[in-house]
């Protein structure tokens, strides 16, 4: 214990030294003066118990770390049932996700299918960047860039050539598979964080153009009055536009706003029910594993000789085509874009999905997407803490458990020795 | 049989009396959403917004309420973000709220109006100024506040008339507010035969202006339009008095702000700006602004007596049609006068205000304003 | 000389003077990435916390009614030095130290992580609202013909030549002079081999991050006086600034990071002269991509060899 005397005095000063003039001193702007005031009682509080608390835990630190490891891991996997029985309830369990899916919304207020629909957002721009940085290691900090691309593209579409909400979404998608072409090329030879660099230079540089180019996209104002998709041809809205119906009038029903929201929640279940499918399927292709080889080690991978450029390629282009599908979808139920929603913390939001989630593991990151969709939304006093947990949680995920809190287990066959 | 025949009656007296006794002193509330900014950079505007409004509510319930009602005011954050606004408006539908006073960014009104008119929900903006709101041919949408276009139209007027600048730039930081007011300025100033040496746009945000500063130079301004917000403007201000730089300067509303004097110290003396009309210094509204210091809040905000208004708008057209029903209280706005604490006002058919709200101001160095005389 | 040449020489003292800062920050993120292989994204809100650090010493000097300028510049130096580099050592510490020797990815992610987090605790601490202090030092020379154009340099803008100076000289002396310095060299080349050769690695890591945090509140301190105006949010953009800078002049070489910042100011300035000054911060992105698209190592990088 005298070993760890001097060290934790040194942790306890240095806690110190952070938090007394930052916290401890409050700048104030009154009028055109600024001035200088020591923080409330509290405040002083709250760095007192920061250094004490330091200073503890420094000091046992030893017994602490032997007691941390007779606790049990915080292993999710562990809870989850065996191998064979989990074979064999898959497929009930799967389908009765898929119908509770669908049913739910009925029994729900308008406000809970909102906010699942945003989450059914997040999941689809989660699983898509996975397939980029989950599957293939490639670390893309500008993931945003397609997102606002699929986004732009629907909106601009839908006002200047009136095209309708499903028309719109393939070629969403396939205009953000180009984008993510484009930039997949001349990144293909460069590395980890070179890499991760360039694409956060292209995502803000994608951002500007958008905030500047208002002849097209509106510039700052963004674009507004997006439709909102439609059942064949049936509107979901109060007074139907002209030689259109509207829902409600065709089936004879009263006009009920929670119709669109409902019909928009079924909608994104669909788009993520199809993402989910695909995604595992492919998965399970060639391609799917060369995404991991190059992954794994690229230089072997080359030397094995698969083609790193049309894996990479594959793999961007991939993950922004789900970003376009998602974008398009986000400017149909919102109903107004501008660049605002595209920034830098955006991707790195999506980003901490799939980290938390565990890289490469799809349900993980479905159970990431929502936590970090929902949480911030059940703890609406802490709305003030809210970015500050964020920063927190990554910081804490990645010192406690890098891979993710379900880490990803490769398809394979387990040969059982009788 | 008597006696029982007498209890039972007492017991139902008594069981009547009691329910009357309930009923009277549970009075109904009617909930108004207020949504705007609570945190985030722009809370301060947010600020102003909201101690408007519970003002105007808490006196009317002091007042006895409206139909036999009591208010309640209900705060809803959207941080200046149009994804928040979104969801707000969303959740004020679901929580069965049909009047709102809100957005404060235009940006968070414009698709929120959406929701509002979709759903049947009366939204009075008391501080978003850009006129696509009310362009859009909705019956409740309605603002207390005068439109970008309006101050626009006052600035170049008023250049065009007074200051007959012989070399003028206009500067705007490319935002929705100040690039709109600042396209208003140059294409209304042009008409008029002065055309703008210079039109460019700066990234909010940005610190160093040293290269537009040296540009102005060059170009030898001798006066600079700017559409935008405080910080960028003091900045400018700061670095031109730094570099030997004095043309005159002019800005909108969103200039008029303390920090101003804060960031720009001496270079902000003689700037001209429109700005609303200073509610809080009429006299009639002296009794108000006592109210608000008694509660340490600052009455001097723009949005602050707009906001009041709002809910005095609406609560008078409640009384006087006897509903709450959205549809029926917007076509009694369209139709009436209203006397409230920014003047008396009507509404045209848009939702807007039929008053011009905005004068010219020349801002001072300690902060204080002085109306200049045309 | 003629009226262009003067603005050309005036946006080139303006953009001497950014670029001069860019290069401060720059370096701290050339030396991480140097010794160990990672880019410390929470870099610019070191910078970030230095410049409020260095307000609440000044305004608080000021209020106590110490009057001597030069004085209160030192203090406010002296502080925001030790505040900042506490907190580039507690970072390295707490949060990137127990993931050494990982997979690439984590790092970075954790690094993203502190800086929002740095950002936010700020905001908390301090309110998100732009703080304004009026210019302690004003006024400067000017010269050049009034009739054509007259260029202004300002004497903040002297000083903030000056003490870049220093600090980068004095950085270039330690590195290449003193023990120290060379066992940061040392460690940059291999990272091993000088743990074989007894030096302690973990403490040489750890004074990289000092250094290069101190530096960093070195810009802090010149730029809040510059501009007088600061909120919890200018790290995130003077980081990726200067960041670009370290990256265009190659990646864990300091002299690179000083031309770097230099460039990329000049640039900047040039571009704001004679196109609208919107497109600044587009020049400053694409000139990243570009870089790294045609020489990943920057101008004055080593090519990486990858050993299999």
């Amino acid at each position: 214990m005298q070993r760890a005397l001097f060290p934790a005095l040194f942790a306890a000063g240095v806690t110190f030294l952070l938090t007394c003039l930052v916290i401890g001193v409050r700048l104030e702007q009154v009028g055109a003066e600024l001035t200088v005031t020591g923080a409330d009682a509290d405040t002083w509080g709250w760095i007192a118990f920061a250094v004490i608390g330091v200073f503890l835990f420094q000091l046992f630190q030893t017994p602490l770390s032997r007691l941390k490891q007779r606790l049990p891991t915080p292993d999710v996997t562990g809870l989850l049932p065996d191998t064979q029985l989990r074979n064999r309830l898959k497929p009930w369990l799967i389908s009765l996700i898929v119908v509770g899916l669908f049913v739910w919304p009925f029994m729900v207020s308008r406000g809970a299918v909102d906010l699942a629909t945003l989450t059914l957002i997040y999941v689809m721009l989660g699983l898509g960047l996975n397939i980029v940085v989950g599957f293939a290691g490639l670390l893309d900090l500008g993931y945003v860039a397609f997102y606002a691309v699929g986004a732009y593209t629907y909106a601009l579409l839908s006002e200047y050539y009136g095209l309708s909400f499903w028309v719109c979404l393939p070629i969403a998608g396939l205009l953000a598979a180009t984008f993510g072409c484009i930039l997949g090329f001349p990144v293909l030879r460069l590395r980890g964080d070179y890499l991760a660099i360039v694409t956060l230079g292209f995502g803000e540089i994608i951002r500007i153009l958008l905030n500047n180019w208002t002849n097209v996209t509106g510039g700052p104002n963004g674009i507004g009055g997006i439709d909102k998709p439609s059942l064949f041809g049936l509107e979901f809205s109060r007074r139907a536009s002209e030689d259109s119906q509207t829902f409600h009038q065709f089936f004879g029903i009263d006009y009920d706003s929670s119709h669109k929201v409902i019909f928009l929640y079924l909608v994104a279940v669909v788009l993520v029910l199809l993402t989910v499918y695909v995604i595992n399927r492919v998965q399970r292709m060639p391609i799917g594993r060369a995404w991991e080889a190059l992954r794994e080690d690229d230089i072997a991978c080359r030397s094995l000789g698969l083609n790193p450029t049309v894996i990479k390629l594959s793999a961007f282009t991939m993950g922004a085509s789900f970003a376009g599908f998602a974008g398009c979808f986000f400017a149909a139920r919102q109903g107004f874009i501008s660049p605002e929603s595209f920034t830098f913390i955006e991707s790195a939001i999506i980003l901490a999905i799939v980290v938390l989630g565990g890289m490469g593991s799809q349900l993980g990151v479905i159970m990431a997407a929502i936590a970090m969709t929902i949480l911030p939304e059940l703890a609406r006093e802490f709305q003030e803490y809210r970015m500050l947990m964020f920063g927190g949680v990554m910081v804490l995920m990645m010192l406690w458990r890098p891979q993710g809190l379900l880490p990803m287990k490769r398809p394979h066959l387990e040969l059982k020795t009788s | 049989m008597t006696l029982k025949k007498a209890t039972f009656g007492k017991t139902l007296l008594a069981a009547g009396t009691l329910m009357a006794a309930m009923t009277a002193a549970h009075a109904e509330t009617l909930k108004i959403g207020i949504a705007g900014p609570v945190t985030g950079p722009v809370a301060q505007y947010g600020d102003m917004q909201k101690i408007g409004a519970m003002m105007a509510i808490d006196k009317i319930n002091e007042a006895g309420g409206v139909n036999g009602m009591t208010l309640e005011g209900v705060i809803y954050d959207d941080a200046c973000d149009p994804k928040q606004a979104v969801a707000v408006a969303n959740r004020i539908v679901n929580d069965d709220i049909r009047h709102v006073i809100g957005h404060l960014c235009s940006s968070s009104t414009e698709p929120a109006s959406d929701i509002y008119e979709e759903e049947g929900v009366m939204m009075i903006t008391a501080a978003s100024t850009s006129p696509t709101i009310t362009e859009k041919g909705y019956e409740l949408i309605f603002r207390t506040i005068g439109l970008d276009s309006l101050q626009g139209s006052l600035a170049a007027e008023y250049i065009k008339d007074n200051i007959k600048p012989q070399r003028l730039a206009v500067i705007h930081d490319k935002q929705q507010y100040g690039e709109g007011l600042a396209t208003t300025v140059r294409d209304m100033l042009a008409d008029a035969g002065i055309e703008a040496q210079m039109f460019e746009g700066v990234t909010p945000g940005d610190k160093d202006f040293s290269a537009l500063i040296a540009k102005l130079k060059r170009n030898n301004i001798d006066f600079v339009y700017y559409g935008g917000y405080h910080p960028e403007l003091g900045l400018i201000l700061r670095q031109s008095r730094e570099k030997g730089f004095d043309a005159a300067f002019m800005g909108p509303e969103g200039v008029v702000n303390s920090d101003l004097a804060a960031i720009a110290g001496d270079a902000m003396e003689g700037v001209l700006a429109t700005a609303p009309k200073s509610f809080d210094q009429s006299p009639e509204n002296a009794a108000l602004v006592e109210a608000f210091k008694a509660r340490n809040e600052d009455p001097s905000g723009p949005f602050v007596f707009p906001a009041y208004s709002a809910v005095q708008v609406m609560t008078e057209a409640m009384d006087a049609t006897g509903k709450t029903d959205p549809y029926a209280l917007a076509e009694h706005l369209r139709a009436n006068r209203f006397d409230t604490t920014i003047g008396e006002i009507g509404f045209d058919a848009k939702g807007d205000l039929t008053e011009p709200t905005f004068e010219i101001y020349t801002l001072h160095a300690d902060g204080s304003k002085t109306p200049v005389t045309k | 000389m003629t009226e262009t040449s003067l603005y050309i020489l005036q946006q080139l003292i303006n953009g001497l003077t950014i670029g001069s800062t860019y290069a401060l920050i720059a370096i701290g993120y050339t030396m991480v990435y140097g010794i160990i292989g990672m880019i410390n994204f929470a870099h610019g809100e070191v910078y970030m916390i230095g410049t409020y650090t260095a307000f609440i010493t000044i305004v608080g000097l000021l209020t106590m009614g110490v009057g001597s300028l030069p004085i209160i510049l030192l203090l406010a130096l002296i502080t925001a030095i030790i505040i900042s580099s506490t907190y580039g050592y507690a970072i390295e510490r707490v949060a990137y130290r127990p993931l050494r020797g990982g997979p690439r990815l984590i790092p970075l992610i954790t690094a993203i992580g502190m800086s929002i987090f740095l950002q936010n605790y700020i905001r908390l601490a301090q309110g998100s609202r732009d703080l304004a202090m009026p210019a302690l030092i004003s006024g400067g020379i000017e010269f050049g013909d009034p009739a054509v154009f007259e260029v202004s340099i300002s004497w903040m803008q002297l000083i903030i030549w000056g003490i870049t100076l220093i600090s980068m000289t004095s950085l270039a002396m330690f590195i290449s002079r003193s023990r120290l310095g060379r066992a940061c060299r040392a460690c940059a080349q291999d990272r091993g081999m000088t743990n074989l050769l007894g030096i302690d690695t973990n403490r040489i890591i750890a004074l990289t991050f000092v250094i290069g945090a101190a530096l960093a509140a070195v810009a802090g301190v010149l730029l809040g006086l510059y501009y007088g105006i600061i909120n919890p949010y200018i790290g995130f953009m003077a980081g990726l600034k200067a960041f670009t800078a370290a990256v265009l002049g190659g990646i864990g070489s300091i002299p690179g990071a000083m031309l770097g910042g230099l460039i990329l100011g000049v640039t900047e300035a040039l571009t704001a002269a004679f196109f609208p000054s919107e497109y600044k911060d587009v020049v400053a992105f694409s000139l990243l991509v570009l870089i790294l698209l045609f020489r990943p190592t920057g101008l004055l990088g080593k090519p990486e060899v990858e050993k299999v």
